[in-house]
């Protein structure tokens, strides 16, 4: 299963390629010029390129034997850490659904970054991202997982910052650095201790074939496996550091703030970034280290899961930001991700990973050509709006046909309406959440209970965006009546990625029968063996109850409205207000970590003003002082000492000089004189 | 009998006097007279001695010996001076100090 | 007392007195022309030590070449040197001639201690010479033992002594010429 000669299987060079490519790319848009037009092409065509050798990965790959190779990398003292390929249903899953969604958006992106200054930058970072994300699927080392995890979470930082000038944007990228930085922490010391206690960094070894984790227990406070034991607290520890680098790379509450903000960046950056394949790692972290759960911290997942997205949805509800209202959508969505992990739906999670993908990406290029044409119109008649804001859309069906028509159907399948590929896998979810809550306690109970209402709060918000942008009058042409509208769809740049994904968000790409997700083929690789057949009552109920009642939300929002003719939410009452600011928790934050921070900052930059400074300050008195007390006694003393002995050198020198005074006699005198003193000194001695 | 050591203290009388003259006086020709006092005084020592040399004349022969180098002494000495007095216009030897650094 | 002692003191008085009076007078005229008598004392006094034949030859080369070069040579001098001398009359003790005097006395205080420490009557091989009867006595000639000694056992200084002459004949007879010339 394990060679230790890597490069001689055809998957695994093709994997090597898939995973490449994009770097190649990135790197050679690196040294074109900022503005070369060429830029996008190498770039589509090496992720159109890495499209295909990863399906070709994927079909060699899929349901079969998982393959693994690795090598050597480096040996300290004993321990060898290998590096290699580990290629199993999830990362070959995970290697072709991001090809696929980074294809749609490079070619969308073509178009739409077509007159920014920094073209070919753009496109760097996007190959550069794309290369991090295929990296961290296909690796088999938590080393190397880690370090494509960084730069996954850098290329982001990149293309969320991309237009810097905007303060926003820094901020935003600041933001999300920072909240990808705590979730990093957490992931690193994970991995610390799953190699304190494993004495490995193999995933294989840890989580698949050996499954070394799983076959630990914990048992009397201590994590007891083969190679020995340490206390549970460990275990806890690397659950919790491995939660914090999910929460905070898949937007879990409550390190999900950064999201919202991080739509700061290009729209298709958002399409491919934040909602699709990056938020996605989280989850996928998640499905590699799945074995490191216990039941109970499992629960402890599902909760968090549940109510982040409810959370989000409530504030979805009232956001105004078209991409806002997505951003939420998608933590809303993550968090059914991670609410079907925690109830041990591990299938359904990345199925409605895959599905969410695809309609997501479909939703945020549909709002990038939606706001490419309000600043179209802005820019035309220089008006002084905000091109995202929906209050100013509607009507907008008539104006783009198409961008309509895969709108509805994104929209459809984020809702959940059969024949959809969200119904499939949505539904999937809700299901086994009521399964898994039989029989357990009253206050689990609301779990799937939470998760079913948020699929109606769902309907109603995505009701309201597609109703709000799509339908009714053109809000600001009733505001600024003498505008001239010249919008379309876009060229084939825009369409055809469009279309591609709104047909990925059907069914029949994931399974035949539209209506039982049991039966949809990733699903049925994914699933655990212990999964239970379609035998009990939720299997028919659920998908009835939900789907009807999101008819009559979607009716409700519709008339909400359009019509404007039936009742309306009070704008001002608490929970408006609580959704509306996002249940305050970005203020929460500022009060209670930003504030403080600032305010031990400002401590300590007193302190050190004041104290650390005037110590230093002191000193350098002191110094000063005991300097020019040097200098003094160097002037005075060591050059005194020193004129002194040049004074007395040239005296002397003068001295002995008066008797070179060319005299003969004199001379003479001198000889005849030492000559007697010669002879008196032999007469007296 | 006139002892030998009369002789000596003569001779020493005369070579001081002669150094005298050398040290200070301002007038080369003077200086030149002293070398001769001195001169004569070292003659009349070899004198009185060489009167213990029957034989050998040692004494006296040098005697003469040293009178002829003083003969010629005097003649390149006075060559000198005449040669000083042309250049520097003086036979004052404090005055020829191109010698001095 | 005899007559060679008395004549002894005599002389040495006229060659002290004589050299003392060349020594101090400031007149270049006068302490050349009381040389000439310095240098006759002190013939007479070689005479008394039994040297004769040196005597004559002091007083031929000195009184007869050396004095009358060094008249020359003052007369070739010229006037200024007399101005010089004129300068300086007046002054019996002159202040600037102090510490030549003193090294003189002090020089002669250490000759004469020496030579009465040598006690030079005592010395060994003149009482040897004394005892083998190798002293010259008054009656005893010595001018042909002389001229013997100087063409047989000192030849060699002869002859380089007759060189040295050549040399300083020559020597002086080129300083003396003309500038210009050389």
């Amino acid at each position: 299963m394990s060679s230790l000669l890597p490069y001689t299987d055809t998957i695994i060079s093709y994997t090597i390629a898939a995973v490449a490519l994009p770097l190649v790319a990135s790197l050679i848009n690196f040294c074109l010029p900022v503005k070369s037009k060429l830029a996008g092409w190498v770039s589509t065509l090496a992720i159109l390129l890495g499209c295909v050798f990863s399906a070709m990965v994927f079909a060699a790959v899929w349901d079969q034997q998982p393959q693994h190779v690795q090598t050597m990398w480096f040996t300290i003292g004993t321990t060898k850490i290998f590096a290699g390929i580990l290629l199993n249903n999830l990362s070959v899953m995970m290697l072709l659904l991001v090809s696929l969604i980074a294809l749609p958006v490079h070619i969308y992106s073509t178009a739409y970054m077509k007159y920014d200054d920094r073209y070919s930058r753009y496109f760097t970072y996007l190959s550069f991202f794309c290369f991090s994300m295929l990296g961290l699927v296909v690796v088999d080392s938590l080393v190397l997982f880690y370090a494509f995890w960084e730069l996954v979470g850098f290329s982001s930082y990149l293309l969320i910052g991309f237009w810097f000038t905007k303060d926003k944007a820094v901020q935003a990228n600041k933001k999300a650095f920072i909240m990808n930085r705590i979730g990093d922490i957490g992931l690193l010391s994970a991995i610390i201790i799953l190699f304190a206690k494993f004495h490995t960094f193999d995933i294989a070894t840890l989580f698949i074939s050996d499954n070394l984790v799983f076959k630990s227990v914990i048992h009397d406070g201590l994590w007891i496996s083969a190679s020995g034991q340490i206390p549970a607290v460990w275990q806890y520890v690397a659950c919790i550091g491995v939660f914090m680098a999910v929460a905070a790379k898949s937007a879990q509450f409550p390190l999900h703030t950064w999201l919202p903000d991080a739509m700061e960046g290009p729209t298709s950056v958002s399409a491919l970034i934040h909602a699709a394949t990056m938020v996605a790692a989280g989850v996928f972290l998640l499905g590699r280290v799945y074995p490191l759960f216990t039941d109970s911290e499992l629960t402890v997942l599902a909760v968090i899961g549940c109510f982040t997205a409810f959370m989000a949805a409530t504030i979805a509800l009232t956001q105004n930001d078209l991409k806002r209202v997505l951003a939420y959508s998608t933590i809303s969505q993550l968090g059914y991700m991670i609410l079907a992990m925690g109830v041990g739906a591990y299938g359904s999670s990345l199925f409605h990973l895959a599905t969410h993908a695809f309609f997501k990406c479909l939703l945020f290029l549909v709002a990038g050509v939606v706001i490419h044409e309000m600043q179209h119109i802005k820019e035309e008649n220089d008006l002084d709006i905000d091109p995202q804001n929906i209050q100013y859309m509607g009507g907008l069906r008539k104006k783009l046909p198409l961008t309509f028509i895969v709108a509805v159907v994104g929209s459809l399948a984020l809702i959940g309406i059969p024949l959809t590929s969200g119904y499939l896998s949505k539904d999937g979810i809700l299901i086994q959440a009521f399964e898994w809550s039989e029989g357990r306690s009253a206050w689990l109970k609301l779990i799937p209970a939470g998760a079913l209402f948020t699929s109606w709060l769902t309907a109603f918000y995505v009701s309201r965006l597609i109703v709000k942008v799509f339908f009714g009058e053109f809000r600001l042409l009733k505001k600024y009546p003498e505008i001239k509208l010249h919008i379309s769809d876009g060229g084939w740049q825009y369409r055809v990625p469009l279309i591609l994904l709104a047909v990925c968000s059907l069914f029949p790409l994931f399974s035949l029968n539209p209506f039982f997700y049991e039966k949809a083929w990733l699903f049925e690789s994914l699933k655990p063996a212990e999964f239970m057949a379609r035998e009990n009552i939720y299997h028919t109920i659920i998908p009835i109850g939900v789907n009807i009642l999101s008819v009559f939300v979607i009716y409700a929002a519709y008339a909400i409205y359009v019509k404007q003719n039936t009742f309306s939410f009070p704008q001002t009452g608490f929970f408006y207000r609580l959704s509306y600011n996002q249940w305050y928790l970005d203020k929460i934050y500022r009060k209670a970590i930003v504030k403080p921070i600032l305010g031990l900052g400002k401590t300590c930059f007193w302190f050190d003003r004041n104290v650390i400074d005037g110590l230093i300050h002191l000193i350098e008195r002191t110094s000063r002082m005991v300097a020019s007390l040097t200098a003094w006694s160097d002037k005075h003393i060591v050059d005194g000492f020193l004129h002194l002995m040049a004074a007395l050198v040239q005296s002397i020198g003068n001295f002995a000089r008066k008797f070179q005074n060319g005299k003969v006699q004199y001379y003479l005198y001198s000889m005849l004189l030492i000559v007697l003193v010669l002879f008196i000194l032999k007469i007296l001695i | 009998m006139i002892t030998l050591t009369d002789f000596l203290l003569v001779g020493a009388l005369l070579f001081c006097t002669g150094m005298y003259m050398i040290v200070s006086k301002r007038n080369s020709i003077q200086v030149l007279i002293g070398i001769e006092l001195m001169l004569n005084a070292a003659i009349l020592n070899l004198v009185a001695f060489g009167k213990y040399d029957k034989l050998n004349n040692g004494g006296q022969v040098f005697a003469l010996f040293a009178i002829v180098l003083a003969a010629a002494t005097t003649a390149v000495a006075l060559a000198i001076i005449l040669n000083v007095y042309r250049r520097y216009k003086t036979i004052d030897p404090d005055e020829i100090k191109n010698l001095r650094d | 007392m005899t007559l060679v002692r008395l004549l002894f003191y005599v002389m040495s008085f006229i060659a002290i007195a004589s050299a003392l009076y060349a020594a101090l007078s400031k007149n270049l005229v006068r302490s050349i022309f009381i040389f000439f008598v310095t240098l006759f004392a002190l013939a007479g006094l070689y005479v008394i030590a039994l040297a004769d034949f040196v005597a004559v030859t002091q007083v031929v080369i000195y009184v007869g070449g050396i004095l009358v070069l060094i008249l020359f040579a003052f007369m070739l001098s010229g006037r200024e040197t007399l101005n010089v001398i004129q300068h300086q009359k007046g002054k019996f003790i002159n202040m600037a001639k102090v510490p030549a005097v003193i090294l003189a006395v002090l020089f002669l205080a250490v000759i004469v201690n020496i030579i009465l420490k040598a006690d030079a009557d005592n010395l060994p091989w003149i009482k040897q010479a004394i005892a083998q009867q190798n002293e010259i006595t008054p009656t005893s000639s010595t001018i042909d033992n002389i001229g013997v000694n100087l063409m047989t056992t000192y030849l060699l200084p002869f002859e380089a002594i007759s060189v040295l002459l050549l040399m300083a004949l020559v020597g002086a007879a080129h300083l003396s010429r003309k500038e210009g010339g050389a």
